[in-house]
């Protein structure tokens, strides 16, 4: 009997991840308003990416389970966030999104050690994932207009998540490996 | 019949003294000081409020209108009004495309200032509430840091002839570093 073929849940995540974090920097540059943003972060960049994390945990791969799962409350937790302040339940103040990033960005150095040893493309997506969480930290504890730089630079986050999202279709599409994501760093 | 007349009058001197007491504070003139206070006051409350702190600067009835002013908000990022206690029309509305009577563009100029970290004082020529015509106006502008925002612009505004921009930096540069310009 054929084995059933099983689909790659890091192809949603990255694609909830990407998209999400393509459209909060629109945002953050200024080009859209603060909307779609709570909308995607609730349904694409949650939930789905959520989903997506804790069926990585039935492929054995305990670095997707966690950053998938991860940062899928990420994006439900900053969209609630974005609620609270707009209907004034548990309002949080410019300094505690700050902290609140600050712990992101400790949690995503972790991630970042584990996905060198991953692939090169994993590796860079990282890095400048957590580029960005830095900048974002800084724009938050006095260098406001790091905003916008950091909103650029997660761009090219989120283009390097979808690069691996498209590594993993295509690859699957085309049975060949279209898009190669490099070698491990470490 | 006296009784009665005097009864009348007593009923009218009380009806207009309670009118006089009632009369729209907008005869009192806000001061420069009053302004930059305020300002900075609601740049606090919306750190603490975050965007449900809004809802407080749009009421006409609420801290942020006194006398004759009251504070209003911006975004010059995204080219909207945010709150307005007197003008709701023109909240949610573009904002840079706004001249006074002289055609200055005010919130090119408004933004311009509210870059600076003590803000600033931009003079242009509005309708004073109450007065239903144009006066010299002398508002004051700062950016408020509040969550998911790059900042919001507050100002708030004295109806005045005489009062110099030159003056009014000096007077804000005073408030916001008191221990230099010592009382003697």
């Amino acid at each position: 009997m054929a084995e059933q073929k099983l689909g790659n849940p890091a192809a949603v995540g990255l694609a909830g991840f990407g998209l999400t974090t393509l459209v909060l920097q629109f945002h953050n540059v200024g080009w859209m308003g603060i909307g779609p943003v709570i909308w995607l972060g609730l349904v694409f960049g949650g939930l789905a990416q959520l989903i997506a994390g804790l069926q990585e945990m039935k492929t054995g791969n305990n670095f997707g389970y966690c950053a998938f799962t991860g940062y899928g409350c990420f994006w439900i937790s900053l969209a609630l966030m974005l609620l609270g302040n707009h209907f004034n339940i548990y309002v949080s103040s410019k300094t505690d999104i700050g902290w609140f990033l600050v712990a992101w960005t400790a949690f995503t150095a972790i991630l970042w050690i584990g996905s060198m040893r991953i692939s090169g493309a994993l590796g860079l997506t990282f890095t400048l994932l957590l580029i960005g969480f830095i900048l974002l930290d800084l724009a938050h504890f006095g260098y406001p207009g790091l905003t916008v730089v950091a909103g650029y630079e997660l761009m090219v986050t989120a283009c390097m998540a979808w690069y691996i999202m498209a590594h993993i279709i295509f690859a699957d599409v085309f049975g060949r490996d279209v898009l190669p994501v490099g070698k491990p760093w470490i | 019949m006296l009784q009665r007349r005097n009864c009348i009058l007593a009923v009218l001197v009380s009806l207009f003294s309670g009118l006089a007491c009632a009369a729209p504070a907008a005869d009192e003139a806000a001061t420069p000081e009053e302004s930059i206070t305020k300002v900075w006051a609601a740049s606090k409350f919306l750190q603490d409020k975050g965007a449900s702190g809004f809802a407080s600067l749009n009421s006409q009835d609420g801290i942020w209108t006194w006398k004759d002013s009251y504070v209003f908000a911006f975004d010059c990022r995204f080219d909207r009004m945010v709150a307005h206690p007197t003008r709701p029309d023109l909240v949610g509305r573009p904002i840079m495309q706004i001249t006074d009577n002289n055609g200055k563009y005010i919130f090119k100029e408004m933004c311009k200032l509210a870059s600076s970290p003590r803000g600033g004082w931009l003079e242009y020529v509005w309708t004073r509430p109450g007065a239903g015509r144009v006066s010299r106006k002398l508002t004051y502008v700062h950016t408020a840091e509040i969550a998911f925002s790059n900042g919001i612009q507050l100002a708030a505004g004295v109806y005045d002839e005489k009062l110099s921009l030159e003056d009014l930096d000096k007077l804000t540069a005073k408030m916001a570093d008191p221990a230099k310009y010592p009382a003697h």
